[in-house]
């Protein structure tokens, strides 16, 4: 019995090891290829080599690197302070305040989680132009900080907080801001953070949008420079992936930084009752 | 007396310099020309040093080039041109050549009509054409992608063959040079990818024809040139010496790492080529294999794109006459663009200029640009249609069933052009 059961574990193992070598090699490859020439690339070269200097020195003396990556900093911090404020009032909403067309209004606004994007293309930047938002940054904030999967995903973990902490709290004679900003949001910390996680890599991973309303180098974000750079007679393979390289950093920063409320948020509520 | 007409003499003089200043001041060109382009090894920098050779003369012009994908770019200008919206849209955009039709039929009205602008007779006839509609030329020509055959000397004189032996030759005595060059180097003699289609754009063009005729319409079953193209894609796969890759970085990488002979594409390939180091001295350029067809000759082209004024931008009088006097024009711009960046243009007259006629390293000395530059001149002009990504799509979902000899290639032929049809609605 003891036997088999260390076998078991055995395989488990020889598993986790495997799913690792598979999800972790990519990582590898993108940080081996920074250091080798684009020739070395291609050939398919696995190891290091020691053209990351001029890899680097490629890369910030072709492009203004400093601003784009202020760039899409800019558009992601307003984009994820704006979804936290407007899409979780609105989850709030939908949560605590019942009125009878709440589930039709509701169920309205997921509807257009069906909707695909490209259908809201060209409506969106028609409407784009006449609001003289075109080629700016207000322009991409604005347009996502009413995200639905966010409303969605924030009232399913509402959903657990108890309605009678509200309920004590009015009569006590607070506010509903007062209720919402000073009871609400501080014991929905976890939640809160799994939606910052999840728009911080929407928004910094943000391509189509951006690619459409943005129309000047001065204002391009980091996935529309790497986009442009690999189409080529002739692309800077050990340049591009320096480039993803420093894109994919704020990413893996903020997601083992958050790491533990992700896992939290995504699991369920962390109040304790 | 004398002096009094002196003094008139100088009044009227100073009079002409000071209207004349202030008249040259009034017509000095100014604005902001805005151009979308992708590459930021080639058509980018290429931009960038026409922009300051504008700039120089006339001062008060400034430019703003964007940096986008290809694809990036096509996206863009569809949202744009679909929406009916010309705030977003440069005054100058990059287009590539199989592509150029799609646009001018698609939106008829939204591109400049340079016929009478610029001078077209200066450019390679095949460029202009694709550019042509209804008998108005719409684009600014620019880089070529006539085509040539790279070969590895060391490979070929191992395999008992000289330069001699591979010029003007058919694709028959390809494959057979093929498998001599497999038999004495174990080498492949060619890399590609089995769902390819360049090397069949190659093909065709050296014969004159394409997936569409003159007025458009579908061409596939009856196409000769198709037909024998299947036939020598078939043969070079069952001959076996190909090096099947898949996808861009692996057709490069073959030839980077010694593991082809020689490799068939456009003059834009130097680039890559050049990249490896290591094989300096070891390769030359033929002329492009030609079809066992009637007709068909040893020049063809893979790519290219070219130049587009937006009729609704901004600045276009002004993006019109830079074109004009850059691309149309500069001959020194060329030998330029030729020695920095490896650009053959279409401007004819540019090709007399040092920089084509310098003998390279590492093509054994041979004068690669005084070649293709001849080899520009003889690639038939055809009509590349509005479909011929639909086209290459459909031509290559039958190809694993001829490569296996599961169907004739006339009724793979036949397929495919139903299929053609049926997703493009002719």
């Amino acid at each position: 019995m003891k036997k088999n059961y260390s076998i078991n574990r055995i395989l488990v193992y020889v598993f986790l090891v495997f799913t690792f070598i598979v999800s972790v090699f990519p990582f590898y490859w993108m940080v081996a290829g920074m250091t080798n020439s684009a020739v070395d690339v291609i050939k398919g070269k696995m190891t290091f080599g020691n053209q990351m200097l001029s890899n680097i020195t490629t890369l910030f003396t072709t492009y203004n690197m400093v601003r784009i990556l202020l760039n899409s900093l800019k558009v992601t911090g307003f984009t994820v302070l704006g979804i936290l404020i407007v899409s979780s009032m609105a989850a709030y909403g939908f949560q605590i305040y019942s009125s009878p067309a709440r589930e039709k209004v509701y169920g309205l606004i997921i509807l257009f989680m069906m909707v695909p994007f490209i259908a809201l293309m060209i409506p969106l930047f028609r409407l784009i132009v006449k609001m003289h938002l075109l080629n700016t940054h207000s322009g991409l904030v604005l347009t996502s900080i009413a995200s639905v999967f966010i409303i969605f995903f924030l009232r399913q973990s509402f959903k657990a907080f108890p309605y009678e902490i509200i309920q004590a709290a009015r009569v006590d004679g607070a506010g509903e801001f007062r209720i919402f900003f000073s009871i609400f949001i501080p014991s929905m910390k976890s939640s809160y953070a799994a939606a910052a996680i999840y728009s911080f890599m929407a928004s910094w991973n943000a391509y189509l949008w951006p690619l459409i309303i943005l129309q000047t180098d001065k204002q391009k974000t980091v996935t529309l420079m790497i986009s442009s750079m690999s189409s080529a007679y002739f692309p800077e393979w050990g340049v591009i992936m320096t480039a993803i390289v420093i894109a994919t950093l704020p990413i893996i920063i903020v997601f083992f930084g958050f790491q533990k409320y992700f896992v939290q948020g995504m699991l369920g509520s962390s109040l304790k009752q | 007396m004398l002096k009094r007409k002196f003094i008139i003499l100088v009044v009227v003089c100073l009079f002409l310099v000071v209207s004349s200043i202030t008249y040259a001041e009034s017509t000095e060109k100014s604005g902001e020309i805005t151009i979308w382009s992708w590459d930021p090894n080639f058509n980018i920098p290429i931009m960038q040093e026409a922009a300051e050779r504008y700039a120089k003369d006339n001062p008060k012009v400034t430019f703003e080039i964007t940096e986008l994908a290809k694809a990036d770019v096509e996206q863009k200008l569809h949202i744009n041109l679909a929406s009916g919206v010309t705030a977003g849209l440069p005054d100058i955009v990059l287009i590539e050549d199989y592509n150029a039709q799609k646009y001018l039929q698609s939106y008829p009205g939204a591109f400049a009509d340079l016929t009478d602008k610029i001078k077209f007779s200066d450019f390679a006839n095949y460029k202009v054409g694709l550019m042509t509609l209804d008998g108005k030329v719409y684009g600014v020509p620019f880089d070529s992608g006539v085509s040539g055959l790279f070969y590895r000397t060391d490979y070929l004189e191992k395999a008992g063959y000289k330069s001699e032996d591979l010029n003007n030759i058919t694709w028959d005595k390809f494959i057979e040079i093929g498998k001599k060059v497999k038999e004495k180097t174990g080498k492949a003699m060619i890399g590609f990818g089995l769902d390819d289609g360049g090397l069949m754009r190659i093909m065709m063009q050296s014969a004159g024809k394409w997936y569409f005729d003159d007025k458009g319409n579908v061409n596939l079953s009856n196409n000769d040139a198709l037909k024998e193209a299947f036939k020598t894609y078939k043969a070079i796969v069952d001959s076996g010496i190909i090096k099947k890759t898949s996808g861009w970085s692996e057709w490069v990488a073959a030839f980077n790492n010694g593991d082809t002979a020689s490799v068939v594409t456009g003059v834009w390939i130097i680039g890559s080529v050049k990249a490896d180091k290591a094989s300096s001295g070891k390769w030359k350029v033929a002329t492009t294999p030609r079809l066992n067809i009637a007709g068909a000759v040893n020049a063809s082209n893979l790519g290219g794109s070219s130049w587009y004024v937006l009729e609704n931008s901004k600045n276009r009088d002004l993006a019109i006459d830079f074109l004009n006097q850059i691309y149309a024009g500069d001959i020194d711009f060329y030998q330029k663009i030729l020695m920095d960046r490896g650009a053959v243009g279409t401007y004819l007259p540019a090709q007399s200029g040092a920089a084509y006629s310098k003998e390279d390293e590492f093509f054994s000395g041979q004068k690669v640009y005084t070649d293709f530059s001849g080899w520009i001149k003889a690639i038939p002009t055809i009509n590349y249609g509005i479909y011929t990504y639909e086209a290459d799509a459909a031509i290559f979902t039958v190809m694993p069933d001829v490569y296996s000899g599961k169907i004739s290639i006339e009724d793979a032929l036949e397929k495919a052009e139903e299929q053609l049809k049926d997703q493009i609605n002719r």
